[in-house]
């Protein structure tokens, strides 16, 4: 009977060929870390988004003399809209967080290298694509913070040569942040998580055509791939219950402590809140902005800090595998960093005060400085470990690799040793 | 970007003189029926001649637990769903204060320091060498001394007011966030499930990885 009925489904359609090839025998390298979670997580806490927001949109009104209101009527009498309203909430900061190891994953183990570019760059563009979404879902509550933080973001494209008091305007649909701007953000922050999915689904595309990397850096022969299901299918469930411990103790224990006390109250355009923060999410790329003096280089390096990670595949000039693990001079950027990143964000997070803005230029300066100096260092790095030889254990891999498969020239990838 | 800068520095400098005034007391906010009664009380008393929570109904406080008379009693001749708000007319609160008085359902979240801030802010009021009546905390504030607590010095007569400020404050904290209760409830099933899940998950990810030898 079940044989039946997917045979005819078969015949019109390619589902078993489909959990075949992506399923149950799409090959997955078996040495793949827990880091490896996280693009699974990142799809699960869309899907976590996009299902509680569209219970949210069924409460919620987008008008500036409604919208505080209707969020107090979703948290106060709809049934369990606090716990919507949190989830979401939650979910907003859990989702950066997820993406943001992600791509931390695929710095340190270099998988941002050839033949896995337009992994990368799809996957700046979801980035961006988030952030856009994150940004405008933050002015829907209209409080104070909504407000403030939807004006003075909007007011950076002023920026733009020729046409800046133009631009902004028909951004926010009005001279000011208003019921224009808020109505169109919410109907934007509806659209866009669904461009999110499409380009969810190119991105695994792209996964599926180059197969996943792995911590070696070394593309695994037949015998060291297992199949997607049942093994990583589980591994995957495993670590999102550890995931979902996590996010429903800030859910239940503490969704207040993601969320800025000022948005509490109510936007008031004639009143500007003492101190403006973005969410913690955004903290170091307005960190940057704000160290430096000058509007439209502000906004160009901001742009560009969050743009600038898609040149890796350029920049990196290492063929050694493994990206950070078998690099001590990339490694050693990387955490390098990492803490930058931290100082940034909390530069981002302080007033500003003499010691901070210097703090976030010298920070801002290092930030960049990684990527422009990259080239050169991974380049003498790469030399520098040949000469010195290759760790015992990675020429190990290699040669029991090299045995198992003969490639052609013309198929060799940039992580691959020659 | 020059003038967001200053803009930005002279908010943030405002703010961290404010904060710098005077240090938070850390109380424990008290969530039983009881102190919350004790809270509403002494906030219809004491603030509720200014200020509104307009979130809040009289209905929102019976369905709490509120002993019914006492709502009866807060509420009048206005039906039981009518929201919890003042008397005063915005034009006479701008023409007594200069100011609306904020709305109290979000106080407890809407502050940095949120419940505690509150706490301190109400006991902080004292009288300035000039005669006037200050506040330590937020020494621009419109509101008087309505706890009469710049004017007490009898130790006991301030525990007394202490008291009376930490049970508002409860009710507070309790209209700010009403389903806190029932939200951690619920917190403790859901992740006591997903720890007994993840285990199960563990151990079935375990043996199915055993099969690769």
């Amino acid at each position: 009977m079940n044989n039946r009925i997917i045979k005819w489904i078969d015949q019109r359609f390619p589902l078993s060929s489909f959990v075949k090839h992506d399923l149950t025998e799409y090959p997955t390298p078996r040495n793949l870390s827990y880091w490896w979670n996280f693009g699974f997580l990142a799809g699960f806490v869309l899907m976590l988004q996009v299902a509680t927001g569209i219970f949210l949109a069924m409460h919620y009104k987008a008008d500036v003399t409604l919208s505080f209101d209707s969020i107090q009527h979703i948290m106060r009498d709809v049934n369990y809209g606090w716990l919507l309203r949190f989830m979401h909430a939650t979910g907003a900061s859990a989702f950066f967080l997820v993406i943001y190891i992600h791509m931390a994953r695929t710095l340190y183990y270099g998988s941002y290298r050839a033949p896995r570019e337009l992994m990368w760059w799809t996957g700046q563009g979801l980035l961006l694509m988030l952030m856009a979404t994150a940004f405008m879902g933050y002015l829907l509550p209209w409080g104070q913070m909504s407000f403030w933080g939807a004006t003075v973001i909007t007011n950076l494209f002023r920026a733009t040569p020729f046409f800046g008091e133009q631009v902004v305007i028909w951004l926010r649909g009005d001279y000011g942040v208003g019921d224009a701007t808020l109505t169109r953000f919410f109907s934007l922050h509806y659209l866009l998580p669904f461009l999110i999915i499409g380009g969810v689904l190119v991105h695994l595309v792209a996964l599926h055509t180059v197969k996943s990397s792995n911590p070696s850096g070394i593309d695994l022969a037949a015998k060291d791939n297992i199949p997607f299901h049942p093994y990583f299918t589980i591994k995957d469930l495993y670590g999102l219950g550890i995931f979902l411990i996590v996010y429903c103790i800030f859910v239940f224990f503490l969704p207040n402590s993601l969320m800025e006390p000022a948005n509490n109250i109510p936007a008031n355009p004639m009143q500007t809140p003492t101190h403006i923060v973005p969410e913690w999410y955004f903290l170091p790329f307005y960190a940057i902005l704000r160290s430096v003096p000058n509007l439209v280089g502000g906004v160009v390096a901001m742009g560009l800090s969050v743009m600038v990670f898609s040149f890796m595949p350029y920049l990196d000039r290492s063929r050694i595998p493994g990206g950070a693990r078998y690099r001590p001079w990339y490694r050693a950027m990387f955490y390098l960093f990492a803490v930058d990143m931290v100082v940034l964000g909390y530069v981002g997070y302080t007033p500003p005060s003499d010691q901070s803005i210097v703090m976030g230029k010298i920070a801002t300066f290092f930030y960049f400085a990684m990527f422009v100096l990259l080239p050169f260092i991974s380049r003498k790095e790469e030399q520098w470990l040949i000469r010195r030889g290759l760790p015992s254990d990675v020429k190990a891999l290699v040669a029991s690799e090299a045995k198992e498969k003969i490639k052609l020239p013309d198929q060799r990838r940039s992580g691959d040793i020659k | 970007m020059k003038k967001l800068i200053v803009i930005l520095m002279l908010c943030c400098s405002s703010i961290a003189a404010g904060a710098a005034e005077s240090k938070l007391e850390n109380i424990q906010v008290e969530t039983s029926v009881q102190a919350v009664e004790r809270g509403a009380d002494a906030l219809m008393n004491t603030c509720h001649s200014c200020h509104s929570l307009k979130y809040i109904t009289y209905h929102d406080l019976v369905k709490f637990g509120m002993d019914k008379k006492k709502v009866d009693d807060w509420r009048g001749d206005q039906p039981l769903d009518t929201a919890v708000t003042s008397q005063l007319s915005d034009e006479t609160a701008i023409q007594s204060y200069g100011k609306v008085p904020p709305d109290l359902s979000l106080m407890t979240k809407a502050r940095e320091g949120g419940a505690n801030y509150v706490y301190t802010y109400l006991i902080s009021y004292y009288i300035t060498p000039e005669g006037m009546t200050s506040n330590h905390v937020f020494p621009e504030t419109k509101m008087p001394d309505m706890m009469g607590m710049s004017g007490a010095t009898d130790p006991a007569q301030r525990a007394e007011i202490q008291t009376k400020a930490r049970d508002i404050v409860s009710f507070l904290a309790w209209a700010a966030d009403p389903h806190e209760e029932e939200r951690h409830k619920l917190g403790y099933y859901v992740i006591g499930y997903l720890l007994v899940l993840t285990t199960l998950l563990f151990f079935v990810k375990n043996q199915i990885w055993s099969r690769l030898k």
